[in-house]
């Protein structure tokens, strides 16, 4: 026994790629309304960066004699501390963003169960995550661009030193694995419903990881291998050695870039696997309307 | 109306959950038989009703339809296209309230949660902006649809989750006791428009716990209890199972001594507590004949000293069926039930 009639109505005519995209802008849109309705909210992400490049630039202020300034450019291979601090902080804030933005979402829409609203619609999953992503994105690359700016008046560094165009290649291609990594970090919370410290301890693990205020080559092997296979570490680095003299992992800027555009190729399409996966996992089970 | 073809047609649906059980340390697995094998044809135009008491299943079928869960076995058939294999298809032939005044955009305004989930079912901008001016005149939103639904009264937010399910105009809809947390009011209204977009043709599937509302709505209802249908037709035809003038109602306080003695009366099948407060009980009592009893029930009420407040043989409702097929009240599922059989250990 089949039902057969079959209706027509408003949202079973041919889904045109307008209509797709239009799923994808819309999510986009709301995303801003919504957050913009927030106080603050937005400014906060932008500081957020330039005060935390301030610690360890006012400590070295304080506290740099010359040895200590020797002893950051034998490590580092720069004697520029500022500028280092302030590509880590700044890198810092867009990985950040693009996961918590991403998992916030999830969580939040989670517990107010639009979630399932989404989930009820014939609107491809695919679409409405990269509105999600898509809005992380242009949020992180305000912040980025903000954090860079602001902070170089306010540290007193030159951005335009070595090659620009390069650290901004870095900065792009290091933000599509990110893609990826929040697609697989958003599956993580659809699964473990207790997000928000889950979120929060992985903000600073990453953070220590990525070294955002020292160079990787300071950790024992393990831990440095540990680091090297985060993708962010690969974009931080990449920018400091095209801005600064920093050395890239691999010795020439197109062999660490090569890395990151790997990385780029495979982590969207495994993380969307992912995500995918464990959305059918849930569903067998207690589906997503339960938080 | 024509109820001609089956628009959906449920093929033993079953659906399994494991939970894990937290307490006294240990983590144990439970599992929940919220469906058991249920088959079901639904017509198309026709307002079918799921009924039955908390935890009977309802929520988790309609979930299961609207793809919001797999089955864990079975599958249905929606608008011609198959639950699990053209999933989008499915979703685009339905509307759907599920979670009462949840589900919104807080932070937007009615208007703009309307146009979101408007364009999640790829409707056109001009289609979608045609169609949401309709729907506010239709419901009545005018008042409040450019404000943010955080400043909305439960009643606004319930009747724009209503809205948003009918913004894709789908041929059917599925209600989850959409009148739950309204006023008589505004839950009358909705029944109204429920009926009249019926009557355009639409499909309804309404849950609900009060058995009036389903009687009085619906062409048809399912009675749902423990994931099992046992009882499924017209509201009419299910209650005329039940001979007339075998339904009692009796109001007052009523010691549990003359409840385990009325069930014991010859003629007498069964007797539930259908409310009970302020120390007020009310008893439905279902017997062979109310005329031939009714003497013998005040005997026992008046022997054991209960305060009469009310005593009458009743309309059949489809309470009543429910009861005589479980012996259980509809509205708590947590009564005290007694029968002949327990009376007599
Ligand atoms: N995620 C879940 N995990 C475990 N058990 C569940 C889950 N969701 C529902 N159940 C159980 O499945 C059964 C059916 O629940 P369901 O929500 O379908 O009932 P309902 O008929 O909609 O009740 P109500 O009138 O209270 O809404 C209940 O026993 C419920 O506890
Ligand atoms: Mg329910």
């Amino acid at each position: 026994m089949t039902a057969k009639t079959v209706h027509k109505n408003l949202g079973l005519s041919e889904i045109s790629w307008r209509s797709s995209l239009g799923v994808t802008k819309t999510v986009l849109i709301a995303r801003f309304k919504i957050v913009l309705r927030y106080k603050g909210a937005i400014v906060f992400d932008m500081i957020l960066p330039v005060i935390l490049a301030a610690l360890p630039i006012l400590l070295g202020v304080a506290i740099a004699g010359q040895a200590a300034a020797q002893n950051f450019e034998d490590a580092t291979g720069t004697e520029n501390y500022k500028l280092y601090m302030l590509i880590g902080a700044s890198t810092f804030i867009v990985v950040t963003l693009m996961l918590w933005l991403v998992g916030y979402w999830i969580r939040r829409e989670m517990e107010t169960g639009t979630l399932e609203s989404v989930y009820a619609s014939p609107a491809k999953r695919v679409e409405v995550l990269s509105g999600v992503t898509l809005y992380a994105l242009i949020r992180s690359l305000m912040a980025f661009a903000f954090a860079m700016v602001v902070g170089s008046f306010i540290f007193q560094v030159d951005l335009f030193q070595g090659e620009m165009a390069l650290a901004l290649a870095f900065v792009v291609i290091g933000i599509i694995p990110l893609w990826g990594i929040s697609f697989a970090f958003g599956a993580l919370i659809l699964k473990v419903k207790e997000a928000d410290s889950l979120i929060q301890v992985m903000q600073w693990v990453v953070a220590f990881f990525m070294g955002i205020f020292f160079p990787i080559t300071v950790f024992p092997p393990f831990l440095r291998y540990v680091a090297l296979s985060f993708p962010p570490t690969w974009m931080t680095n990449g920018v400091r050695a095209s801005l600064l003299d920093v050395a890239y992992f691999f010795g020439t800027w197109y062999l660490d870039l090569a890395v990151l555009l790997a990385f780029a190729a495979v982590l969207p399409l495994v993380g969307y696997t992912v995500f995918l996966r464990t959305e059918r996992r849930i569903k067998k089970n207690e589906g997503v309307g339960q938080f | 109306m024509t109820m001609s073809e089956p628009i959906i047609a449920i093929e033993n649906i079953s659906k399994t959950f494991t939970s894990k059980e937290r307490g006294k340390g240990r983590k144990r697995k439970k599992k929940v038989e919220a469906l058991k094998d249920v088959s079901l044809e639904i017509f198309d135009g026709e307002v079918f009703g799921l009924l039955g008491p908390n935890g009977a299943g309802k929520t988790t079928l309609i979930k299961c339809l609207t793809t919001l869960l797999l089955p864990t076995s079975g599958t249905a058939w929606i608008n011609g296209f198959n639950l699990q294999k053209e999933e989008n298809k499915v979703r685009a032939s339905i509307g759907c309230m599920l979670m009462g005044e949840r589900g919104l955009y807080w932070k937007l305004t009615g208007r703009e949660n309307l146009d979101y989930f408007g364009a999640l079912y790829y409707i056109p901008k001009n289609v979608r902006r045609e169609r949401i001016d309709y729907l506010v005149d239709l419901l009545e939103l005018s008042d409040f649809v450019d404000r943010t639904v955080e400043t909305y009264s439960s009643g606004q937010k319930m009747i724009l989750a209503f809205a948003k399910s009918l913004i894709n105009d789908a041929p059917i809809l599925f209600l989850d006791e959409p009148t739950v947390t309204m006023d008589v009011h505004a839950a009358r209204n909705l029944r109204s428009i429920v009926r009249s977009l019926n009557k355009e043709g639409h499909t309804i599937i309404y849950t609900t716990h009060l058995m009036a509302e389903a009687d009085e709505l619906c062409d048809r209802v399912a009675i749902i209890d423990r994931g099992e249908i046992i009882a499924l037709g017209p509201p009419s035809e299910l209650k005329s199972s039940i001979p007339q003038e075998s339904v009692v109602d009796v109001e007052g306080v009523i010691p549990e001594s003359a409840r385990n003695r009325i069930v014991e009366i010859p003629g007498i099948r069964t007797a539930v507590v259908k409310d009970e407060t302020n120390g007020k009980t009310m008893l439905g009592i279902i017997c062979d004949n109310s005329r031939r009893v009714l003497p013998k029930i005040i005997d026992v009420l008046v022997e054991e000293d209960a305060i009469i407040e009310y005593i009458s043989p009743q309309e059949v409702t489809l309470e009543d069926v429910f009861i005589a097929k479980t012996g259980r009240s509809l509205s708590i599922d947590t009564r005290e039930i007694v029968t002949p059989k327990d009376a007599g250990k």
